[in-house]
């Protein structure tokens, strides 16, 4: 794994322009920009079917005792041929007394809409974003912002084995929002891959657009 | 007489407005914040409410000076400018000819004032970006654009003829990520973005074909002695 200088990680970390590099760094502090900016930071899209897919391939599963297995058997659908020797005028009759029962029973059974049961799901309202951060040799990362009230607890990153490089994915509502990663529980780190703004406290703040059609940086 | 009452009427329900959206704020802080800091911005949200101000930036702003261990008097003063720089983004959007913006129109603008645009551009930002096009969404892509470095005016013309170009509104919120590409390929930003500018097919409106971004040296004609 290269180990780059102490100053090129204070670059990444927001803490030095490029310009604050000395020369002999500058080759390496780009360097260490572009592979950042390498990371991959699509926003992940899951499937809206992948519920069902999940779900179904977990009942499957499930079905182990002899019970079970015996209820699979009678529940699962076969090929029956029924051969009926019928008029043709018994046949209309019983589709329009079919297309009755049911017009009345709608008509009864539809049900008021109830208030909070709506589908209202986290993917239709946000996108999954993932975070990604470099912070070799930290214990604990943390991104707090304006989607989580800037909780320094409350969204944890886990590193990615030992190559220092920290990441999480989280469900953002749909929106523009300003965050800041936090290091150890105390250094407030803006995103070296986003565009950062001044956040009125003499540091900066990174931004990212969250629209239905995915992140924005 | 009536025209009174109608003052009247509508300085008092404003009023009332503000002082109902400032109390909203006092829970909201609870136990985040100093007292003195919650009073303090208890008293700018009802002002900005009176306005006609969004108050949430103002909230999550404290909150976020509370978490990041400013001192409280910091905070307070944070909360001030965002106030001003909102109530400035109000007026420029109206300048711009949205006669009675909502919150996120406004927030989107203060965010374009903070990234160093000034409130003429943002006023020229809101009249260009006419239906489809959403003026809150070109506020946003200007603030992140400015934000990565390319220069206010040059958001201005890219953004400008962009749109006149009839560009989707996903074509603009491409732009940042497109800018951070050139400058991970070693372009400043503000050549990149006139790269995105030359391949988006051509010149910004009213500008001669040799134009170069401002912050870049113009080629040498090699004709010239």
């Amino acid at each position: 794994m290269k180990t780059f200088d102490l100053r090129v990680k204070q670059l990444l970390d927001g803490d030095l322009s490029l310009a604050d590099l000395p020369p002999e760094l500058r080759a390496e502090g780009e360097a260490a920009l572009r592979l950042l900016a390498a990371v991959d930071r699509t926003p992940v899209t899951l499937s809206p079917a992948l519920d069902a897919r999940v779900m179904a391939v977990v009942r499957q599963h499930a079905t182990k005792s002899p019970a079970q297995r015996a209820w699979r058997w009678l529940n699962t659908p076969r090929d029956l041929e029924l051969r009926l020797r019928v008029r043709p005028w018994t046949v209309w009759a019983g589709a329009l007394a079919a297309a009755a029962a049911l017009a009345l029973l709608l008509g009864r059974a539809a049900p008021a809409p109830v208030p909070g049961v709506q589908a209202r799901g986290g993917t239709h309202d946000s996108v999954l974003v993932r975070f990604v951060l470099y912070a070799p040799g930290a214990h604990r990362v943390a991104v707090a912002g304006t989607f989580n009230q800037w909780d320094r607890g409350a969204a944890l990153l886990v590193p990615a084995g030992t190559s220092g490089v920290w990441t999480t994915t989280l469900a953002l509502p749909i929106g523009q929002h300003q965050y800041a990663f936090v290091v150890d529980g105390a250094r407030w780190v803006s995103d070296p891959g986003a565009p950062a703004v001044d956040d009125g406290f003499g540091r900066r703040n990174s931004v990212v657009a969250v629209t239905a059609q995915g992140a924005h940086l | 007489m009536r025209t009174i009452g109608l003052v009247l009427t509508l300085v008092l329900s404003s009023t009332l407005t503000g002082a109902l959206d400032a109390q909203d704020v006092r829970p909201r802080l609870d136990g985040r914040v100093s007292p003195e800091v919650q009073r303090a911005v208890q008293r700018i949200a009802a002002d900005a409410a009176a306005q006609g101000l969004p108050i949430d930036p103002l909230v999550q702003k404290a909150i976020e000076g509370a978490a990041k261990g400013v001192p409280g008097d910091r905070v307070i003063a944070a909360v001030r400018a965002l106030a001003g720089r909102l109530g400035q983004s109000m007026a420029a959007v109206r300048e711009g000819g949205v006669s009675t913006p909502g919150g996120d129109i406004v927030e989107g603008g203060a965010d374009a004032l903070n990234a160093g645009l000034t409130g003429r551009e943002v006023s020229d930002l809101v009249r260009v970006s006419q239906p489809p096009q959403d003026p809150t969404l070109t506020l946003r892509v200007a603030a992140t654009l400015a934000a990565l470095g390319v220069p206010a005016k040059q958001v201005l013309t890219l953004l400008q003829g962009l749109i006149s170009d009839g560009r989707s509104q996903s074509d603009l919120l491409g732009l940042p990520g497109q800018v951070q590409t050139g400058v991970a390929q070693g372009a400043t930003p503000a050549q990149a973005a006139a790269g995105l500018a030359r391949a988006a097919g051509g010149l910004p409106p009213g500008r001669n074909p040799d134009w170069v971004p401002p912050g870049q040296r113009k080629p040498k004609n090699p004709h010239k002695p």
